[in-house]
């Protein structure tokens, strides 16, 4: 009722900026901006704030909503052909260094000193990874993707569950801290039909865990194991491959023993699978990205309404501390293309959508836009979707933690390369074609193989521009 | 004088007047077909790695060509395509005759069952790929459902196991072009003459008989040219792979099409993904050649 109340009255003040300050676009020439992204709820924005725009900044937007996976090859097609096609883009952070590098993409450093995009304000793992290049700013935050472990708050809290846990494994049932830990849940929670679970017996199977099986992102769920075992993508000096370091296999080492307790089909499981197989409630625990904690407090789309517990992804033991990295994939930035025309009027619309209506755009399940800002995570009352404020602050801690702790996809050019070849070979490795070590052995060689087309040294200074932004974050060690 | 030229003239428009009305034509041909047929033809022989930015193509002579014999992706889904080639084509060609024979007799409801029949063809082939994605979900799909029911074990991991992914992916297809054999058969099979049935009757044969001698090397034309018709466009299969499996698990299901695209669009490399084109159009010419062959045999004898 209070949130309805604040919602109306922010409504109203909109409502008067717009007949009040009308005048401001008195006279002011009326561009039209061509806006591209991918096709679907995450455009809403620009829908709805059309009116402002046109009347705030003498903006009209044109959107273009192209399919999810096809959006970094249309970017890319009108970028090297200098089209100028674009002026606003919804960028995958993954292709900022591709882009930015290449110098498709405008710098917003002087812009931002005239219309703060209140950068401060958003989690540094982020902010540097995900929206500057080389130390400098050349998107501004969307979307906070970021991997975060969804786990069965209800079986978790069981009394005779939680007795039966320590009695097999000697210490209390708990949202696994450290990957082995994840390994001792999955194998507790894994049953077949017939047995029983939290008193009940099932008749279906009941699965200790699962994960995105589908070569365009298998490789995160298996890097969220690898960032927070020490491993690194290249080598900085010589862009020699790091991946089949031991962290590497270790990490596909427990990602192979953790398989006996997945579904039989995981290696198909692309988002929808996942987050079905958890909200259906039949599996323990998934690591997944924030908008299955919004879904899963709808019982339209959830059978585990309340029953949602989030924690960081594990990691590994470090000097007495749980040290563990979450994997970043997919999240969006908006970027505005080098050679756009109308680049301040681009900016105030891109910085509109970051700053002004954030909490909004975030917190409505009407997008599929994550939260990013540290106000973001101090607003629980707007995420309105949770059956209570506790449950929303939970969700909101859990993804904040794992954001902080954040690990970037590999950021240069030839990333989608890279990532496929990677996750052919995991993939291999899982089905048992290949060991662990043949198979990182392998993926490295087809990575050094990609890196010499691409050009060794530029693949190389591109890097090291990263590492460099990045180190001087402290984000990197 | 002034006759002799008016004639001349006119003559001479006349002879235009074709060419004029051709020629949209041709430069429409030219644009959209011969010269992108040429430009990639050239651009197989060059390294254009737009991935990296680079603007120009540059003359690579036969490199791209050369690394395809040490590409193991490029064979696994040479592999993969004769494996869906051999046993989905053939599986649409066995299961579409036995069905055109059985629709070719009289019965009431004919031609709704052949209507019925047609259903899967007409329906656009993303909704195809995303209704066979539901149906082998290995949890909640109705196949696996139906196989707990009637007691084969927990049911079968369609799409996540290296084994059944493509066998997968060819049920699927057989599915949706499976009427495509039985209607282009069937028509063939209402074009044999009814006389030469009866007069096999009044020599006595059986209907293994009248299958085998008559009505077997009626339909050799129409054979040929469906199963070459279909090789040609199951070599394209690219909309349920990208579907199902996205070409796994582990390239399991990856055909030449949807690496072929990967290499093109996803990975940006232009010139190595033009040579990939050409093979196989060169393997399709082959097969094409060797079925259009067979049917000059056919007319021969």
């Amino acid at each position: 009722m209070k949130m309805a109340a604040i919602k109306m009255f922010i409504g109203l003040v909109l409502v008067g900026c717009l007949i009040l300050g009308g005048g401001s676009s008195f006279g002011q020439e009326v561009v039209t901006l061509t806006v591209i992204g991918d096709a679907g709820h995450n455009l809403k924005p620009f829908e709805w704030y059309a009116p402002i725009f046109k009347e705030e900044f003498g903006v009209e937007l044109k959107v273009i909503g192209v399919p999810f996976g096809e959006l970094y090859e249309k970017e890319k097609i009108e970028f090297v052909a200098q089209t100028g096609a674009f002026d606003i883009c919804i960028v995958y952070p993954k292709f900022i260094g591709d882009f930015a590098g290449a110098g498709y993409l405008l710098n917003l450093d002087e812009y931002a000193s005239k219309l703060g995009p209140r950068m401060p304000d958003v989690v540094p793992g982020y902010r540097d990874f995900y929206c500057k290049f080389g130390g400098k700013l050349y998107a501004l935050p969307y979307d906070g993707d970021v991997l975060s472990l969804y786990y069965r708050k209800d079986l978790f809290e069981n009394a005779e569950e939680k007795a039966a846990f320590k009695k097999e494994f000697g210490y209390e049932l708990k949202a696994p801290a450290t990957w082995d830990e994840y390994l001792d849940v999955a194998k507790f929670f894994n049953h077949k039909p017939g047995e029983k679970l939290a008193g009940k017996t099932l008749k279906t199977p009941f699965y200790g865990t699962a994960f995105y099986g589908q070569r365009d992102q298998i490789y995160a769920w298996w890097g969220n194991r690898f960032a927070s075992m020490g491993g690194i993508y290249f080598n900085e000096e010589t862009m020699k491959p790091a991946i089949n370091s031991k962290a590497g296999v270790d990490a596909l080492e427990n990602m192979k023993a953790a398989l006996p307790y997945c579904p039989p089909d995981v290696l198909a499981y692309g988002y929808e699978e996942l987050k079905d197989i958890f909200l259906n409630g039949d599996a323990a625990m998934v690591i997944q990205w924030p908008c299955v904690g919004k879904k899963g407090a709808d019982p339209k789309q959830s059978k585990i309404v309340g029953k949602i517990g989030l924690a960081p992804v594990p990691g590994i033991m470090k000097e007495g501390k749980v040290y563990s990295r979450a994997l970043m994939p997919c999240g969006r930035v908006l970027a505005i293309p080098a050679d756009s025309k109308h680049p301040w009027k681009a900016y105030q619309v891109i910085q509109w959508l970051a700053v002004v209506s954030s909490t909004a755009d975030v917190s409505t399940p009407l997008t599929g836009l994550d939260p990013y800002r540290f106000s973001h995570f101090e607003t629980p009352e707007a995420f309105e979707m949770f059956p209570t404020i506790e449950d929303a602050k939970v969700y909101l801690a859990g993804i904040k933690a794992n954001m902080s702790s954040g690990y970037p996809e590999p950021p240069i050019p030839g990333s989608v390369e890279y990532i496929d070849a990677l996750a052919v070979n995991i993939t291999k490795a899982l089905t048992g074609e290949k060991s662990s070590k043949q198979a990182l052995d392998d993926a490295a060689k087809e990575w050094e193989n990609i890196t010499a087309r691409f050009d060794v040294e530029k693949q190389r200074k591109l890097y090291q521009k990263l590492i460099a932004g990045w180190r001087a974050a402290g984000l990197w060690e | 004088m002034e006759k002799n030229r008016r004639a001349r003239f006119s003559l001479s428009i006349e002879k235009r007047i074709p060419v004029l009305f051709v020629s949209p034509c041709v430069a429409v041909l030219l644009a959209v077909s011969i010269f992108p047929f040429l430009y990639s033809l050239w651009l197989s022989f060059n390294k254009w790695e737009l991935g990296m930015g680079q603007r120009s193509p540059t003359f690579a002579w036969l490199n791209n060509y050369a690394h395809l014999f040490t590409d193991n992706r490029f064979w696994d889904s040479i592999e993969n395509m004769a494996e869906v080639l051999i046993f989905g084509v053939g599986a649409q060609f066995l299961i579409g005759l036995g069905l055109a024979l059985l629709l070719n007799r009289p019965f009431r409801g004919r031609r709704w069952v052949t209507t019925l029949f047609l259903l899967p063809m007409m329906i656009c082939p993303v909704v195809v790929g995303c209704n066979w994605k539901m149906i082998y979900n290995y949890s909640y799909g109705p196949l696996n459902h139906i196989l707990r029911i009637i007691g084969i074990g927990e049911g079968l991991n369609w799409l996540g196991s290296t084994h059944l992914a493509l066998p997968s992916i060819i049920i699927a297809d057989s599915w949706e072009w499976m009427p495509f054999m039985m209607i282009v058969l069937l028509a063939g099979l209402q074009s044999i003459p009814v006389e030469l049935y009866e007069a096999a009757k009044v020599d006595g044969a059986s209907g293994w008989q009248e299958f085998w001698y008559i009505t077997l090397p009626s339909l050799k034309t129409i054979i040929i040219i469906a199963i070459l018709i279909r090789m040609m466009d199951t070599f394209k299969l690219f909309d349920l792979v990208v579907l199902l499996t996205q070409g796994g698990p582990a390239g399991a299901s990856e055909t030449i099409s949807y690496y072929n695209y990967l290499t093109g669009f996803k990975f940006f490399n232009m010139g190595y993904a033009a040579s990939l084109a050409y093979i196989q159009l060169a393997v399709i010419i082959v097969i094409a050649t060797f079925f259009l062959r067979s049917l000059r045999k056919g007319e021969g004898g």
